[in-house]
Protein backbone atom coordinates (compact mmCIF):
# COMPACT_ATOMS: atom_id res chain seq x y z
CA UNK A 1 0.00 0.00 0.00
CA UNK A 2 1.40 3.37 -1.06
CA UNK A 3 -0.24 6.43 0.48
CA UNK A 4 0.39 10.08 -0.42
CA UNK A 5 -0.49 12.64 2.24
CA UNK A 6 -0.77 16.31 1.30
CA UNK A 7 -0.15 18.54 4.32
CA UNK A 8 1.92 18.29 7.47
CA UNK A 9 -0.10 20.23 10.04
CA UNK A 10 -1.76 18.78 13.12
CA UNK A 11 -4.38 16.72 11.33
CA UNK A 12 -2.01 15.35 8.67
CA UNK A 13 0.73 14.58 11.21
CA UNK A 14 -1.72 12.76 13.47
CA UNK A 15 -3.03 10.69 10.57
CA UNK A 16 0.49 9.85 9.33
CA UNK A 17 1.49 8.59 12.78
CA UNK A 18 -1.62 6.40 12.90
CA UNK A 19 -1.03 5.06 9.37
CA UNK A 20 2.56 3.99 10.08
CA UNK A 21 1.03 0.97 11.79
CA UNK A 22 -0.71 -0.41 8.71
CA UNK A 23 0.43 1.33 5.50
CA UNK A 24 3.58 0.02 3.88
CA UNK A 25 4.76 3.31 2.43
CA UNK A 26 3.75 6.90 3.22
CA UNK A 27 4.94 9.97 1.31
CA UNK A 28 4.11 13.33 2.91
CA UNK A 29 4.04 16.53 0.80
CA UNK A 30 4.14 19.78 2.74
CA UNK A 31 5.35 23.35 3.03
CA UNK A 32 6.91 23.09 6.51
CA UNK A 33 10.41 21.66 6.47
CA UNK A 34 10.65 21.04 10.23
CA UNK A 35 7.35 19.14 10.35
CA UNK A 36 8.38 17.08 7.30
CA UNK A 37 11.70 16.17 8.91
CA UNK A 38 9.93 15.12 12.10
CA UNK A 39 7.52 12.87 10.18
CA UNK A 40 10.29 11.41 8.00
CA UNK A 41 11.91 9.99 11.13
CA UNK A 42 9.14 7.39 11.27
CA UNK A 43 9.76 4.11 9.54
CA UNK A 44 8.49 3.93 5.94
CA UNK A 45 7.65 7.65 5.91
CA UNK A 46 9.37 10.06 3.51
CA UNK A 47 8.79 13.73 2.86
CA UNK A 48 8.61 15.93 -0.25
CA UNK A 49 9.16 19.62 0.44
CA UNK A 50 6.93 21.92 -1.62
CA UNK A 51 8.86 25.12 -2.28
CA UNK A 52 7.79 26.01 -5.81
CA UNK A 53 4.27 26.48 -7.17
CA UNK A 54 4.42 23.40 -9.42
CA UNK A 55 2.17 20.94 -7.64
CA UNK A 56 1.95 18.49 -10.55
CA UNK A 57 5.72 18.00 -10.71
CA UNK A 58 5.89 17.32 -6.98
CA UNK A 59 3.04 14.82 -7.20
CA UNK A 60 4.88 12.94 -9.94
CA UNK A 61 8.10 13.07 -7.92
CA UNK A 62 6.18 11.65 -4.94
CA UNK A 63 5.07 8.73 -7.14
CA UNK A 64 1.38 9.52 -7.54
CA UNK A 65 1.31 7.38 -10.69
CA UNK A 66 1.30 4.24 -8.56
CA UNK A 67 -0.30 5.51 -5.36
CA UNK A 68 -3.14 3.52 -3.83
CA UNK A 69 -4.53 6.44 -1.85
CA UNK A 70 -4.27 10.22 -1.75
CA UNK A 71 -5.18 12.11 1.41
CA UNK A 72 -5.53 15.92 1.13
CA UNK A 73 -5.19 17.03 4.74
CA UNK A 74 -3.48 20.44 4.61
CA UNK A 75 -4.83 23.40 6.56
CA UNK A 76 -6.21 25.07 3.40
CA UNK A 77 -9.62 23.87 2.22
CA UNK A 78 -9.08 25.24 -1.27
CA UNK A 79 -5.61 23.74 -1.69
CA UNK A 80 -6.99 20.40 -0.52
CA UNK A 81 -9.85 20.52 -3.02
CA UNK A 82 -7.51 21.36 -5.91
CA UNK A 83 -4.92 18.73 -4.98
CA UNK A 84 -7.58 16.06 -4.43
CA UNK A 85 -9.22 16.78 -7.78
CA UNK A 86 -5.83 16.63 -9.53
CA UNK A 87 -5.15 13.25 -7.89
CA UNK A 88 -8.61 11.98 -8.75
CA UNK A 89 -9.14 13.43 -12.24
CA UNK A 90 -5.65 13.69 -13.73
CA UNK A 91 -3.84 10.78 -12.08
CA UNK A 92 -6.82 8.48 -11.46
CA UNK A 93 -5.89 7.60 -7.89
CA UNK A 94 -8.41 5.00 -6.76
CA UNK A 95 -8.99 6.23 -3.24
CA UNK A 96 -9.01 9.99 -2.64
CA UNK A 97 -9.91 11.63 0.66
CA UNK A 98 -10.14 15.41 0.99
CA UNK A 99 -10.59 17.23 4.27
CA UNK A 100 -12.31 20.61 4.45
CA UNK A 101 -12.78 22.77 7.53
CA UNK A 102 -15.85 24.50 6.11
CA UNK A 103 -18.93 22.24 6.42
CA UNK A 104 -20.66 24.14 3.58
CA UNK A 105 -17.94 22.97 1.17
CA UNK A 106 -18.31 19.39 2.39
CA UNK A 107 -22.03 19.38 1.57
CA UNK A 108 -21.56 21.07 -1.83
CA UNK A 109 -18.73 18.81 -3.02
CA UNK A 110 -20.60 15.72 -1.91
CA UNK A 111 -23.40 16.90 -4.21
CA UNK A 112 -21.07 17.87 -7.09
CA UNK A 113 -19.29 14.52 -7.17
CA UNK A 114 -22.25 12.23 -7.65
CA UNK A 115 -20.08 9.17 -8.10
CA UNK A 116 -18.62 9.80 -4.62
CA UNK A 117 -15.24 8.60 -5.87
CA UNK A 118 -13.65 11.52 -4.08
CA UNK A 119 -14.51 11.44 -0.41
CA UNK A 120 -14.82 14.97 0.93
CA UNK A 121 -14.83 14.84 4.71
CA UNK A 122 -15.16 17.54 7.36
CA UNK A 123 -14.73 17.03 11.05
CA UNK A 124 -16.59 20.29 11.62
CA UNK A 125 -19.77 18.48 10.53
CA UNK A 126 -19.21 16.12 13.45
CA UNK A 127 -18.47 19.04 15.77
CA UNK A 128 -21.78 20.69 14.83
CA UNK A 129 -23.60 17.49 15.70
CA UNK A 130 -21.70 17.23 18.99
CA UNK A 131 -22.54 20.85 19.85
CA UNK A 132 -26.24 20.32 19.12
CA UNK A 133 -26.23 17.15 21.16
CA UNK A 134 -24.43 18.86 24.07
CA UNK A 135 -26.87 21.78 24.02
CA UNK A 136 -29.86 19.44 24.09
CA UNK A 137 -28.24 17.53 26.95
CA UNK A 138 -27.86 20.83 28.85
CA UNK A 139 -31.55 21.54 28.48
CA UNK A 140 -32.14 18.22 30.17
CA UNK B 1 -25.01 41.28 -20.00
CA UNK B 2 -24.78 40.88 -16.25
CA UNK B 3 -21.29 39.98 -15.08
CA UNK B 4 -20.16 39.17 -11.53
CA UNK B 5 -16.46 39.65 -10.83
CA UNK B 6 -14.97 37.87 -7.84
CA UNK B 7 -11.80 39.54 -6.57
CA UNK B 8 -11.19 43.11 -7.58
CA UNK B 9 -7.46 43.75 -7.32
CA UNK B 10 -5.43 44.69 -10.43
CA UNK B 11 -6.94 42.66 -13.28
CA UNK B 12 -10.42 42.52 -11.77
CA UNK B 13 -10.47 46.26 -11.26
CA UNK B 14 -9.59 47.17 -14.84
CA UNK B 15 -11.86 44.48 -16.24
CA UNK B 16 -14.86 45.65 -14.22
CA UNK B 17 -14.26 49.23 -15.31
CA UNK B 18 -13.92 48.25 -18.96
CA UNK B 19 -17.10 46.14 -18.84
CA UNK B 20 -19.09 48.87 -17.09
CA UNK B 21 -17.88 51.41 -19.66
CA UNK B 22 -19.23 49.29 -22.51
CA UNK B 23 -22.69 49.11 -21.00
CA UNK B 24 -22.58 45.84 -19.06
CA UNK B 25 -24.12 45.47 -15.66
CA UNK B 26 -21.26 44.62 -13.31
CA UNK B 27 -21.28 43.49 -9.68
CA UNK B 28 -18.05 42.96 -7.81
CA UNK B 29 -17.29 40.78 -4.80
CA UNK B 30 -14.31 41.99 -2.78
CA UNK B 31 -13.31 40.72 0.62
CA UNK B 32 -10.73 43.38 1.50
CA UNK B 33 -12.64 46.16 3.40
CA UNK B 34 -10.27 48.95 2.37
CA UNK B 35 -10.42 48.07 -1.32
CA UNK B 36 -14.17 47.60 -1.08
CA UNK B 37 -14.48 51.12 0.30
CA UNK B 38 -12.43 52.62 -2.56
CA UNK B 39 -14.45 50.70 -5.16
CA UNK B 40 -17.82 51.84 -3.84
CA UNK B 41 -17.09 55.36 -2.59
CA UNK B 42 -14.47 56.61 -5.05
CA UNK B 43 -15.33 54.57 -8.11
CA UNK B 44 -19.08 54.27 -7.62
CA UNK B 45 -19.09 50.55 -8.38
CA UNK B 46 -21.72 48.06 -7.36
CA UNK B 47 -19.77 45.96 -4.90
CA UNK B 48 -20.38 43.43 -2.18
CA UNK B 49 -18.04 43.05 0.78
CA UNK B 50 -17.48 39.36 1.41
CA UNK B 51 -15.70 36.11 0.64
CA UNK B 52 -16.41 34.90 -2.89
CA UNK B 53 -15.67 31.35 -1.79
CA UNK B 54 -18.89 31.41 0.25
CA UNK B 55 -22.01 30.19 -1.54
CA UNK B 56 -24.23 32.65 0.37
CA UNK B 57 -22.12 35.63 -0.73
CA UNK B 58 -22.20 34.44 -4.36
CA UNK B 59 -25.98 34.06 -4.17
CA UNK B 60 -26.39 37.56 -2.71
CA UNK B 61 -24.27 38.99 -5.55
CA UNK B 62 -26.77 37.44 -7.95
CA UNK B 63 -24.64 34.80 -9.69
CA UNK B 64 -27.76 32.74 -10.40
CA UNK B 65 -29.00 35.33 -12.88
CA UNK B 66 -25.50 36.30 -14.16
CA UNK B 67 -24.45 35.70 -17.76
CA UNK B 68 -20.82 35.30 -16.72
CA UNK B 69 -18.85 35.07 -13.50
CA UNK B 70 -15.18 36.06 -13.75
CA UNK B 71 -13.09 34.73 -10.87
CA UNK B 72 -9.82 36.57 -10.22
CA UNK B 73 -8.81 35.86 -6.63
CA UNK B 74 -5.14 35.43 -7.57
CA UNK B 75 -4.93 31.93 -6.07
CA UNK B 76 -5.45 28.93 -8.39
CA UNK B 77 -7.09 26.69 -5.81
CA UNK B 78 -9.50 29.40 -4.65
CA UNK B 79 -10.36 30.25 -8.26
CA UNK B 80 -11.31 26.61 -8.87
CA UNK B 81 -13.43 26.37 -5.72
CA UNK B 82 -15.31 29.62 -6.49
CA UNK B 83 -16.03 28.46 -10.08
CA UNK B 84 -17.30 25.13 -8.79
CA UNK B 85 -19.52 26.86 -6.21
CA UNK B 86 -20.99 28.98 -9.02
CA UNK B 87 -21.65 25.82 -11.08
CA UNK B 88 -23.30 24.29 -8.03
CA UNK B 89 -25.60 27.31 -7.59
CA UNK B 90 -26.53 27.67 -11.26
CA UNK B 91 -25.65 26.26 -14.67
CA UNK B 92 -26.56 29.59 -16.26
CA UNK B 93 -23.40 31.72 -16.04
CA UNK B 94 -20.25 31.04 -18.00
CA UNK B 95 -17.40 30.63 -15.55
CA UNK B 96 -14.20 32.42 -16.53
CA UNK B 97 -10.99 32.34 -14.53
CA UNK B 98 -7.22 32.57 -14.62
CA UNK B 99 -4.51 30.08 -13.60
CA UNK B 100 -0.94 30.79 -12.60
CA UNK B 101 0.36 27.22 -12.77
CA UNK B 102 0.02 26.26 -16.47
CA UNK B 103 -0.47 22.60 -15.51
CA UNK B 104 -3.68 23.52 -13.70
CA UNK B 105 -5.29 24.56 -16.99
CA UNK B 106 -6.31 21.02 -18.07
CA UNK B 107 -7.55 20.31 -14.52
CA UNK B 108 -9.87 23.31 -14.61
CA UNK B 109 -11.10 22.37 -18.08
CA UNK B 110 -11.77 18.81 -16.95
CA UNK B 111 -13.80 20.20 -14.03
CA UNK B 112 -16.09 22.02 -16.45
CA UNK B 113 -14.83 25.59 -16.05
CA UNK B 114 -15.84 27.33 -19.29
CA UNK B 115 -12.89 29.63 -19.97
CA UNK B 116 -9.45 29.22 -18.39
CA UNK B 117 -6.92 31.96 -19.07
CA UNK B 118 -3.31 30.92 -18.62
CA UNK B 119 -1.70 34.06 -17.26
CA UNK B 120 1.89 32.83 -17.33
CA UNK B 121 1.55 31.63 -20.91
CA UNK B 122 0.19 34.98 -22.10
CA UNK B 123 2.97 36.81 -20.32
CA UNK B 124 5.63 34.42 -21.68
CA UNK B 125 4.51 34.93 -25.27
CA UNK B 126 4.59 38.70 -24.93
CA UNK B 127 7.92 38.71 -23.09
CA UNK B 128 9.55 36.29 -25.56
CA UNK B 129 8.42 38.45 -28.45
CA UNK B 130 10.12 41.40 -26.80
CA UNK B 131 13.51 39.71 -26.52
CA UNK B 132 15.46 40.34 -29.74
CA UNK B 133 16.84 37.31 -31.56
CA UNK B 134 14.50 34.94 -29.72
CA UNK B 135 14.26 32.15 -32.31
CA UNK B 136 11.48 30.05 -30.71
CA UNK B 137 8.12 31.51 -29.78
CA UNK B 138 5.19 29.74 -28.13
CA UNK B 139 2.08 30.61 -30.10
CA UNK B 140 -0.64 28.49 -28.57
CA UNK B 141 -0.85 25.57 -26.14
CA UNK B 142 -3.20 22.59 -26.49
CA UNK B 143 -2.87 21.48 -22.86
CA UNK B 144 -5.40 18.66 -23.01
CA UNK B 145 -3.39 16.96 -25.79
CA UNK B 146 0.01 17.96 -24.41
CA UNK B 147 0.73 19.69 -27.74
CA UNK B 148 1.60 23.24 -28.67
CA UNK B 149 2.03 25.48 -31.67
CA UNK B 150 5.46 27.12 -31.90
CA UNK B 151 7.23 29.37 -34.34
CA UNK B 152 10.95 29.06 -35.06
CA UNK B 153 12.95 31.45 -37.21
CA UNK B 154 15.65 29.69 -39.17
CA UNK B 155 19.04 31.34 -38.64
CA UNK B 156 21.43 31.90 -41.52
CA UNK B 157 23.88 29.01 -41.70
CA UNK B 158 21.54 26.48 -40.12
CA UNK B 159 21.96 22.92 -41.37
CA UNK B 160 18.49 22.82 -42.90
CA UNK B 161 18.93 25.97 -45.00
CA UNK B 162 18.70 25.01 -48.68
CA UNK B 163 17.05 21.65 -47.94
CA UNK B 164 13.63 20.60 -49.21
CA UNK B 165 10.88 20.17 -46.60
CA UNK B 166 10.45 16.48 -47.48
CA UNK B 167 14.10 16.05 -46.48
CA UNK B 168 13.60 17.96 -43.21
CA UNK B 169 10.31 16.43 -42.01
CA UNK B 170 11.71 12.87 -41.51
CA UNK B 171 14.41 14.28 -39.18
CA UNK B 172 11.83 15.90 -36.91
CA UNK B 173 10.59 14.23 -33.70
CA UNK B 174 7.57 11.92 -34.25
CA UNK B 175 4.89 14.35 -32.99
CA UNK B 176 6.27 17.46 -34.69
CA UNK B 177 4.90 18.72 -38.00
CA UNK B 178 5.65 21.81 -40.03
CA UNK B 179 2.29 23.57 -40.44
CA UNK B 180 3.16 26.82 -42.15
CA UNK B 181 6.17 28.58 -43.61
CA UNK B 182 6.42 32.37 -43.64
CA UNK B 183 8.92 33.75 -46.16
CA UNK B 184 9.57 37.50 -46.16
CA UNK B 185 6.19 38.19 -44.59
CA UNK B 186 4.26 35.88 -46.94
CA UNK B 187 2.70 32.72 -45.53
CA UNK B 188 2.57 29.59 -47.64
CA UNK B 189 1.30 26.08 -47.13
CA UNK B 190 4.34 23.86 -46.74
CA UNK B 191 4.84 21.41 -49.58
CA UNK B 192 7.47 18.67 -49.96
CA UNK B 193 9.45 20.65 -52.52
CA UNK B 194 9.47 23.91 -50.52
CA UNK B 195 13.07 24.96 -49.89
CA UNK B 196 13.95 26.21 -46.42
CA UNK B 197 15.79 29.53 -46.50
CA UNK B 198 17.48 31.64 -43.85
CA UNK B 199 15.10 33.90 -41.89
CA UNK B 200 12.08 31.74 -42.72
CA UNK B 201 9.52 31.50 -39.93
CA UNK B 202 8.61 27.84 -39.48
CA UNK B 203 5.33 27.35 -37.64
CA UNK B 204 5.09 23.82 -36.27
CA UNK B 205 2.87 21.68 -34.08
CA UNK B 206 4.90 19.80 -31.50
CA UNK B 207 4.37 17.86 -28.31
CA UNK B 208 5.60 19.67 -25.24
CA UNK B 209 8.43 17.19 -24.57
CA UNK B 210 9.77 17.45 -28.14
CA UNK B 211 10.06 21.22 -28.24
CA UNK B 212 13.80 21.34 -27.56
CA UNK B 213 14.66 18.64 -30.09
CA UNK B 214 12.54 20.34 -32.76
CA UNK B 215 14.26 23.63 -32.03
CA UNK B 216 17.71 22.04 -32.24
CA UNK B 217 16.97 20.46 -35.62
CA UNK B 218 15.49 23.63 -37.15
CA UNK B 219 18.30 25.88 -35.95
CA UNK B 220 21.29 23.52 -35.61
CA UNK B 221 24.45 24.32 -37.57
Amino acid sequence: MRVLVYGCGQLASGVVRELTNDATEIIVLGHELSALERLSSYENVSGVFLDEPVMHDYLIEAGIANADAFLALSTSDHDNLLAAQIAHQMFGVRSVVCHVENPQLQVIYATLDESQDMNVISYSVGILQDIRYAMNEGQG
Amino acid sequence: MFVVIVGCSEVGFFLSRALAATGHEVAVIEREPHRYQILTENMGMVALLGDGADADVLRRAGVERADAVVVLTGVDSTNLVVCQLVKFLSQRPRTVTMVKDPKNEPVFERMGIDVVVNLIHLALVALEAGVPGQPLRHLMPFPEQGMELVSVSVPAGADIVGKRLDEVQPQLPPNSFVSLIVKRGHASMPAGQTIVEADDEVVAVTSIGEEQLLYDILTGV
